[in-house]
Formats: C-alpha cells, sequence, structure tokens
C-alpha cells in the first residue's frame, strides 16, 4: 500500500487533504455563482410581486429552510464520505413521531412546558442518532452498500411511523411550543437561530478539524485512508450518526412548527437534501463538497417554494426549476472534474 | 487502488440516479403487504358463522381506513365471520392492490369487500372473483362494471365539499354584496378524494355564495409542513384572508398550525376534512371552525351485512345496489356524544 502511494505523489488522498489553489477557487466560484442565482431569483421574485421582498416572506423562506439545511448538512458529510443516506427523510418523520408520544405523556402527565421541550429535543437527537448508528452497522458489519443499508432504515423508520400512529398526527404536547417557531429577530424565529449555530459548528467541523479531513480522505480513497492510520469503520459511524442526529433535530424543528408530530413529515425528503448538496457543488463520487454550498443550495430551493406560491404560480414548477438547477451544477462538478484530470 | 475508487464512485452514481428514478415513479420502498389481522367472532345469532370476509383497502397508514377496519371488524366479530384485512401500507395504487387482492383471493374467502384504486385496473380482478365464487362489495370507490357487484357503498366527497362550503360561509359570516377571498389546500392534482372535494366546494360556492372568490390553491404532497409552508404564505400574500378549506388531515394540520403560530385562531375560518383525534380537539379552541366527517366503520359495517345476508341465503331484495352513507359536519355546536362517535381511532 505504502510504496504504491509513493508512486503516486498526486495521489486523491493528498490532494484534498491540502487542496490545490486550483482546486479552491474552482470551489469558490461554485459558492459566487449560487450566490449570483438566489440574488436573481430574489429580485426575479420580488419585481413580479413586490411583497416578496418582505420581513415576513424571508420568515417563510428560514422556516423551511431551517430543517431542510439540517438534513442536507448530513447528506453533505455521508456524500463527501462516498456514501448516501436515503433515511434522513423518514428519520425525520420517525424521531418527530416518538418525541411528540413522549411530550404528550408528559405534558399529560402535568410536566411543565420547559423540560418537556428539552426531553422532546433529547428523545429526537437520540432517535435519530441510533437510526444513524443502524445505518453505520449495516455498512460496516451487514456489508450493504449505504445505499440499500439507508433503504433498509427509510423504509423501516416511515413504516414504523405509520403503525405507531396509525397515519394520524400527534398532538397534545406543550401548548407554547407551537409559538417557538414564530420569528424572533427579524426573520429569524428562535429555532432558525439555533440552525444557524449549528451551520457554524458543522463548518468548522468539515472544514477545520480532523473529523472533516478524515471525511474527505475517506471520500477520497477509502482505501488510502485506511493506509494513512484511519479507522474508516469508526469514522464511518460518526458519519452516519451525525446525519441520524441532525435529521431528529429536524423532526423537532418540524413538531415545533406543525405543535404535534406528524408520520408522514419529512417523508421524500432525503430528496430535497440531496439536491441541496449536488446544487451546493458536492459530488456524489465524493471527496468533494463545501457547507456554504449545501447551505446556499438549500436556500435556493426554499426560496423557490415560497416564491411561487407568492407569485401565483403553479408549484409544481418547483421541481422543474430543480431539476434544472442539479442538471446545471453536477455538469459544472463534472467539467471541473475533467479538467482536473487533465492536468 | 484507483481502479476500486472509480467503482465505488460508479455504484454511487448509479445509486443517485436510482433514488431519483425510484421518486420519479412516486413509489415508496414498502411495496410489501401486510396482514393487519384476523379474528373470528363468537355471537350466538350470527348469520354468517365460519365464513371468510376479506377486505381488501387502499392504503392501511390512512386513518379513514383504520376507522374502517374497527366497523369491519365489529361486524364480522357479530356476524360470526373471519377477518381477512389486507392492503398496501402506504400506496394507494392500483400496481401494489391488485397483487393483494390475488393474495387474498387464493386464501379462497367466501366475500370480497375491495376499495379499487382504480376503477378499471380492479375490474378483471372483480371478474376473477365473481367467477371463483366469492360475493363482491365495493364501499367508498367502485369499479366502472357494477353488474358482478352485490352493493356499493360509499361517504359523498362532492356533498362533503359542499358542506364545507357552507361550513365556511358560516364562519365568515357570509353576506350577499360582500367580497370574499379563500384559498383551497389539496394534497395532489390527482387523487380523486381530493378533485371530488374541491368539485363538490366550487360548485356550491358558485351556485350560493357568489361573493366567495377562490384565489388560490396548493399541494402538500401528504406533508403537514408543506401545507403549512402553503398557508404561511397565503397569509402574507393575502393580509385581508378570509377562509381556508383544508381538504384532508393533513392540510388541517399544517393550516391549523399556521394559524395558531400567527395569532390568527378564529380570525381566519378554518374548516378541515376527517375526524383525526387530535383535530377534532382543536374544534373547542376554535381553530377550525368545523370538520366535515365522513363514516368509514358504517360504510364497512352495511358491506360486510349485505354479504352475510347474500351468503346466508336470506332474502336479499333489501339490499341497495347503491348506498351513499352522508357527510358529517362537526362544529362547536356538535354534541360530544357525536363528537366522539365519528372522531377517527387512533
Amino acid at each position: 500500500m505504502a510504496t504504491t502511494d509513493v508512486k503516486q505523489p498526486s495521489s486523491p488522498v493528498t490532494q484534498v487533504v491540502a487542496p490545490t489553489s486550483r482546486l479552491k477557487s474552482a470551489l469558490a466560484n461554485q459558492q459566487l455563482l449560487l450566490l449570483i442565482v438566489w440574488l436573481v431569483m430574489v429580485l426575479g421574485f420580488s419585481l413580479k410581486s413586490p411583497i416578496f421582498f418582505s420581513v415576513d416572506v424571508a420568515g417563510n423562506i428560514f422556516a423551511d429552510w431551517g430543517p431542510l439545511v439540517l438534513i442536507a448538512l448530513g447528506e453533505l458529510i455521508v456524500v463527501i464520505s462516498a456514501g448516501i443516506d436515503l433515511s434522513v427523510g423518514a428519520n425525520v418523520g420517525f424521531s418527530g413521531v416518538i418525541a411528540a408520544f413522549a411530550m404528550k405523556a408528559l405534558t399529560t402527565a402535568g410536566v411543565a412546558s420547559t423540560p418537556t421541550l428539552l426531553i422532546g429535543v433529547l428523545v429526537c437527537v437520540v432517535v435519530g442518532s441510533l437510526i444513524g448508528l443502524i445505518n453505520a452497522l449495516l455498512i460496516n458489519y451487514a456489508k450493504l452498500v449505504p445505499f440499500i443499508a439507508t433503504l433498509v432504515t427509510l423504509g423501516a423508520a416511515s413504516g414504523m411511523s405509520l403503525v405507531l400512529t396509525k397515519g394520524a398526527p400527534i398532538m397534545g404536547g406543550p401548548a407554547g411550543g407551537i409559538m417557538l417557531s414564530v420569528p424572533w429577530i427579524g426573520p429569524f424565529s428562535k429555532p432558525v437561530l439555533v440552525v444557524i449555530v449549528v451551520v457554524a459548528v458543522m463548518w468548522a467541523f468539515l472544514h477545520k478539524a480532523r473529523f472533516g479531513r478524515y471525511t474527505y480522505a475517506i471520500g477520497s480513497n477509502a482505501f488510502a485512508a485506511r493506509a494513512a492510520g484511519i479507522d474508516v469503520k469508526r469514522h464511518i459511524v460518526k458519519i452516519y450518526m451525525l446525519s441520524g442526529f441532525l435529521a431528529g433535530l429536524a423532526g423537532f424543528f418540524f413538531y415545533l412548527r406543525l405543535g404535534g408530530g406528524a408520520p408522514t413529515s419529512g417523508y421524500g425528503m432525503e430528496l430535497d437534501a440531496i439536491a441541496a448538496v449536488v446544487i451546493g457543488g458536492a459530488a456524489l463520487a465524493g471527496g468533494v463538497g463545501r457547507v456554504s454550498g449545501t447551505v446556499l443550495g438549500a436556500l435556493i430551493l426554499t426560496t423557490v417554494t415560497s416564491g411561487l406560491i407568492i407569485v401565483g404560480v403553479d408549484p409544481s414548477w418547483k421541481r422543474v426549476v430543480v431539476a434544472v438547477l442539479i442538471a446545471v451544477a453536477a455538469t459544472l462538478q463534472a467539467l471541473r472534474k475533467s479538467e482536473g484530470g487533465a492536468s | 487502488m484507483r481502479a476500486s475508487t472509480t467503482s465505488m464512485a460508479g455504484v454511487v452514481a448509479v445509486a443517485g440516479v436510482a433514488s431519483l428514478l425510484l421518486a420519479a415513479c412516486g413509489s415508496s420502498n414498502s411495496s410489501s403487504t401486510v396482514a393487519a389481522s384476523s379474528g373470528s367472532g363468537s355471537a350466538a345469532a350470527a348469520s354468517c358463522n365460519g365464513k371468510k370476509i376479506a377486505f381488501v383497502m387502499g392504503a392501511e397508514s390512512d386513518p379513514f381506513f383504520q376507522a374502517m377496519k374497527v366497523g369491519a371488524t365489529d361486524e364480522t366479530a357479530k356476524q360470526g365471520a373471519e377477518l381477512i384485512w389486507q392492503g398496501d401500507p402506504k400506496e394507494y395504487s392500483p400496481a401494489t392492490q391488485i397483487p393483494v387482492v390475488d393474495q387474498v383471493l387464493a386464501q379462497k374467502p367466501d366475500g370480497l369487500v375491495l376499495i379499487p384504486t382504480d376503477p378499471d385496473a380492479l375490474q378483471p380482478e372483480v371478474v376473477k372473483a365473481v367467477a371463483a365464487g366469492v360475493v363482491v362489495a365495493n364501499v367508498d370507490t367502485h369499479v366502472t362494471d357494477q353488474s358482478q357487484v352485490l352493493t356499493f357503498i360509499t361517504g359523498d366527497n362532492a356533498d362533503g365539499g359542499a358542506k364545507a362550503a357552507d361550513a365556511i360561509a358560516t364562519g365568515i359570516g357570509y353576506k350577499d354584496g360582500t367580497k370574499y377571498k379563500v384559498v383551497v389546500g389539496l394534497t395532489s392534482e390527482t387523487a380523486t378524494t381530493n378533485v371530488a372535494r374541491l368539485e363538490g366546494f366550487k360548485a356550491a360556492v358558485a351556485a350560493k355564495y357568489p361573493g366567495i372568490e377562490i384565489v388560490d390553491v396548493a399541494y402538500s404532497q401528504s406533508k403537514p409542513e408543506v401545507a403549512n409552508t402553503n398557508v404561511n404564505n397565503w397569509l402574507t400574500k393575502y393580509p385581508d384572508l378570509n377562509g381556508i378549506f383544508a381538504i384532508d388531515g393533513t392540510n388541517g394540520q399544517g393550516a391549523a398550525a399556521a394559524l395558531q403560530a400567527k395569532g390568527l385562531t378564529g380570525k381566519v375560518a378554518l374548516v378541515g376534512y376527517d375526524a383525526y383525534p387530535d383535530n377534532v380537539k382543536l374544534i373547542k379552541t376554535g381553530v377550525f371552525t368545523a370538520l366535515i366527517a365522513q363514516d368509514p366503520a358504517t360504510e364497512a359495517r352495511q358491506a360486510v351485512d349485505a354479504l352475510c345476508t347474500k351468503l346466508s341465503g336470506a332474502d336479499t331484495s333489501g339490499i341497495q345496489k347503491a348506498v351513499v352513507i352522508p357527510n358529517v359536519v362537526l362544529d362547536k355546536n356538535t354534541t360530544d356524544a357525536d363528537l366522539t362517535k365519528y372522531t377517527y381511532v387512533a
């Protein structure tokens, strides 16, 4: 192994641990492009319907952005490690439902609002992380590819949500919960501000810490990463548990917004997360992706949703717009890759 | 090393494409079927003793069908029959339903209550069942050719939509000559129940409430958070919005949350559909002006009763070819007893 590394001085691992300045600038371009796309969207929607450019609409957009960016960041880490997590959407619904049952029971038992909500968020992230742990165990020890492993947990979690709730929403939790999702400072509600802090932490994790270096290394070349002394299996556990943790947090976010848990919450949301990640410039082949890209990718998706409703265009057009964005982003990614390969 | 990296990338890329394809088909992962329950009653005066009655419904996850199951379980137990209750866990589609019907017919039931997810696609299954000597009834929806079907029992979605229009008009204090803005939250453009309810609603508005303008509709794709986003944006776009018709439980939950968060409870009339227990509670607090409830348990009871009458060889002249069970409007004037009666089990 080591000799092979010597023979290939420009092996992917070294490339990623110390990204070349050109790769860096190319990625920076993608972020700038996304920012321009987003600004053009905001301008376009505002010109068509001036009410779009308001704190109210921004509040709606951020309320959608919060849970999406949470699971998209989890998805980003998984994608950078050359995996995929299809279970995040089902995880959102399942963790929200379990927490809703817990909070309903506590409220019925007369427990006050704040401790109930704190236990609720704890239940969400624990349940979410456990689903992530199951994913990792299936990948590491049952030797399933991530697509299949997370397809298994997607089915199990969404099925269990329906079985446990019989399809009905579960409410009856703390009465004040729903008011937490109301904008607090400008368009930002308290949960959205928490999400912004989480985004900052995730940025540091991925771009400034060993966790991130390992993740990129595994996604670029798992064999080389193992040869370099990284405990790949252990890191896979961390990655999928973190993705599950973030999905659980998104489940709690939805709980606050809806004042209850719903078994169909988050259904199919894994595809929105993957879309945000791909639009943000990550490559499904692994080793590439930035937090800032995913954050903007998620923001663009939620801006389209609200924008189309406000200007009064059939929201089904969102799918078409998103499809075009994915095609463009993936093409840029492919061009960048082939350019890199030619050197 | 390089080769293996490439192959891994390939796998992931294929996986990504496959997941998009899965999404494009709108299919869920749970295409398997689950036998929910089968119990046999032992009532003395049963007319259906030892008979097997199969129920194949649309989608197990829907509380509507859960409520129907209660009626089916009750009535089969009372009649001394064995109930075979089956259907796809989540998907309301002929593609998943047809194999379930085949599987059920292989168990040689005496009677079959079928809730066809498509009037034409399920027709051959009815022909097959009747050829095998099984007596068939339809509930909720029906196959195109009703000649071989003993009876068809349904709630009336168009009537439900019309009742929702009346409830909205009451909720906003409708007066002729005044203009009102109303929006409708739907699940999808194609769900037949949605279409029928919306048509009933529009027809009633046009006929009786010319001052009401339906300014917008949007789709939730069965997700309450999407319904919530839709309503939040409507409240921004139409600050003078008067009413919301949330066409199903999911839209009801999303709209109820939006009104509560924005402090608009009671200011914007909200009429929902389906009596989920937690939504029924919100009638008391004024979040829902009214809920339109169906009575799936009664639909199931009547279907089982009709089948048992036929199977026991009794006089079948009392069995009607088509029975419509009216929807019920639940609002703050509804008695507690009625609220309990019509609330779906969960």
